[in-house]
């Protein structure tokens, strides 16, 4: 029994062997590096955007506001973030369902990143060829200065990607300065070195191995196949069987495929497997052995398609259905939750009130025979212009409401706490009674908020 | 003779140990993640507490984001390491072992 042929047991045990994908032009391929590039541009560009006086994107965490172009959320808005996940998941259903794992192949960070990685080694260490050669080879003075290199160019590449990410966090201008006078706090320099690192350990080292023993997406998108799921697959009637042949022979003549089993298809795998073998959870969908085999097929004379996007049914020659009950359900399910988002966001209460009462204490009495309870009314002007409000609380006979002035201002996208005094004469209630607070702008713009609270009274 | 394909798809899969660092670590780091968000989209770190604990260094909202966030994944890992420690110290299903007229599978 040769080292190759070792028993699988003994396989788990062993090291992992490195995959080098082999270079590959072709039109998916094309299609992953417009990809790559929107996607990473929009990641590190997005940050430095200005909308008015602030950072356009800005998730401010210390001061626990979301800065969305001219949209501000607040933890009170949280759910919109939910309601935005549970769309995301529903549309990575819907594309599974459609077109299999199109989400892997040209939008999952991970497959991003690492062929950034991978591009930023190919362009160091040359090609498939030359990188194993160049692992093989002793150390020398060009190993290291190409290894060194290498590592060099994915550590500050990851290094920025750390500090585009904590500039999503904190404002980047004053980051960058913060950065360039070594004087980042304690926080920011360990979320940069934080996701820098991940960056780094994830698409340099271990790459298609977080797909295949990490991801739960992985494991779970056969459930949304059926038999007309674009995947990407391998014509097992027209290859098979496969073999080598001479050029210009006919391949019918000799028994043989479409299939010149020359494995281009799987030295170009990112997740080094063999797409001949059928369907396999490590497929990411990334298209390159189409290229690959496309390009093969053209150059011995053969239609191409051999490896193709293509349908269970449309492998069998049935007819294929775009529309069916799993994609209308779930196309029909994001529409309804995106104009619902779109519905609640653009009508949401921009104003809000929070009260709390004084815990100091419960009542005082004052002369003339009037019970007094005192509030913080916390006002929440989420709009973007600034409003004059008035405050005003119901729930009692004869209650006065005191804040001091008549009309309470707050800037745009501020809160303003106010105390307020409620009076009420005594013998109108005895304990306690449920009371409601309202705010309301006082200019053109009609916007109002309620908030409860409690008033309190002898019992005797 | 060993197909000149399975010199790169044969000794590709990761030590069991990287394997299972990997199964504890991402998913534990993936719920964290969630978690956190759910979390402190309810509660102001700043408001848990008192003057005296935790430590003056540890009283902002980024250090309690971050300590949330490791608090989190430490604790949804504990739940992946049983997990993975009850799954793979169990008995194999009866029904790997063989077919029900009690040969062997094939496999």
């Amino acid at each position: 029994m040769n080292e190759a042929q070792a028993p699988v047991d003994g396989a788990l045990y062993a090291a992992r062997q490195k995959i080098y994908p082999r270079d590959i032009k072709g039109r998916f391929q094309r299609l992953r590096v417009y990809a790559v590039f929107a996607l990473l541009g929009l990641y590190y560009v997005l940050p430095w955007i200005r909308w008015g006086e602030r950072q356009a994107v800005l998730f401010d965490l210390p001061a626990r506001k979301f800065h969305i172009f001219g949209l501000t959320l607040w933890p009170q808005d949280f759910y919109f973030l939910t309601w935005l996940l549970i769309i995301a998941a529903l549309a990575l259903f819907f594309f599974t369902a459609l077109a299999g794992r199109l989400f892997c192949g040209y939008a999952c960070p991970q497959t991003v990143w690492t062929e950034t990685f991978v591009w930023i080694e190919r362009w160091v260490e040359g090609s498939r060829t030359q990188q194993m050669k160049l692992a093989k080879a002793p150390l020398s003075g060009e190993k290291i200065l190409r290894k060194g290199t290498k590592y060099f160019l994915w550590f500050a590449f990851a290094l920025w990607t750390g500090f585009t990410f904590v500039g999503y966090f904190t404002p980047i201008n004053e980051l960058a300065g913060k950065v360039v006078t070594f004087s980042t706090g304690p926080w920011e320099t360990f979320w940069v070195l934080f996701y820098g690192g991940a960056t780094y350990v994830n698409a340099g080292f271990m790459r298609e191995q977080v797909c295949k023993y990490m991801c739960p997406y992985a494991r779970f998108q056969s459930a949304m196949f059926d038999q007309d799921t674009l995947i990407i697959t391998y014509d097992e009637k027209r290859g098979e069987p496969r073999g080598a042949r001479k050029k210009g022979s006919d391949p019918r003549a000799a028994g043989l495929g479409d299939c010149v089993d020359c494995t281009v298809c799987v030295q170009v795998c990112p997740t080094g497997i063999d797409i001949r073998k059928g369907l396999q959870y490590e497929c990411i969908a990334c298209a390159a052995c189409i290229d690959a085999c496309d390009e093969v097929m053209e150059k011995v004379g053969y239609p191409k398609g051999l490896i193709r996007y293509d349908t269970q049914s449309g492998l069998e020659g049935r007819a294929k259905h775009v529309l069916r009950p799993r994609t209308i359900i779930y196309g029909s399910l994001i529409a309804l939750l995106i104009a619902g988002f779109a519905y609640s966001i653009t009508h949401r209460n921009v104003v809000a009130v929070d009260v709390i009462r004084d815990r100091n204490a419960l009542f005082r009495e004052l002369p003339g025979g009037l019970i007094e309870n005192v509030y913080s009314v916390k006002i929440l002007n989420k709009d973007a212009a600034s409003h004059e409000f008035s405050i005003t609380a119901d729930g009692l006979p004869g209650l006065q409401v005191d804040y001091g002035t008549d009309a309470v201002e707050v800037g745009p996208g501020d809160v303003q706490s106010v105390a307020v005094r409620l009076r009420v004469p005594r013998g109108e209630l005895k304990g306690g009674s449920d009371i409601l607070f309202t705010i309301r702008t006082q200019d053109e713009r009609a916007l109002e908020a309620t908030g409860k609270a409690r008033f309190l009274a002898p019992t005797n | 003779m060993r197909k000149a394909a399975d010199e790169y798809t044969g000794r590709l899969r990761w030590p069991r140990l990287g394997q299972d660092v990997a199964i504890v670590a991402w998913p534990s780091f993936l719920v964290a993640s969630v978690a956190t968000m759910v979390c402190f989209g309810f509660i102001d770190p700043v408001l848990v507490g008192n003057d005296d604990y935790p430590p003056p260094a540890f009283q902002t909202r980024m250090a309690g984001y971050a300590v949330g966030f490791f608090f989190f994944w430490l604790i949804a890992a504990l739940s992946s390491l049983m997990t993975l420690y009850l799954v793979r110290t169990a008995h194999p299903e009866p029904a790997d072992e063989g077919t029900d007229d009690g040969t062997r599978s094939p496999e």
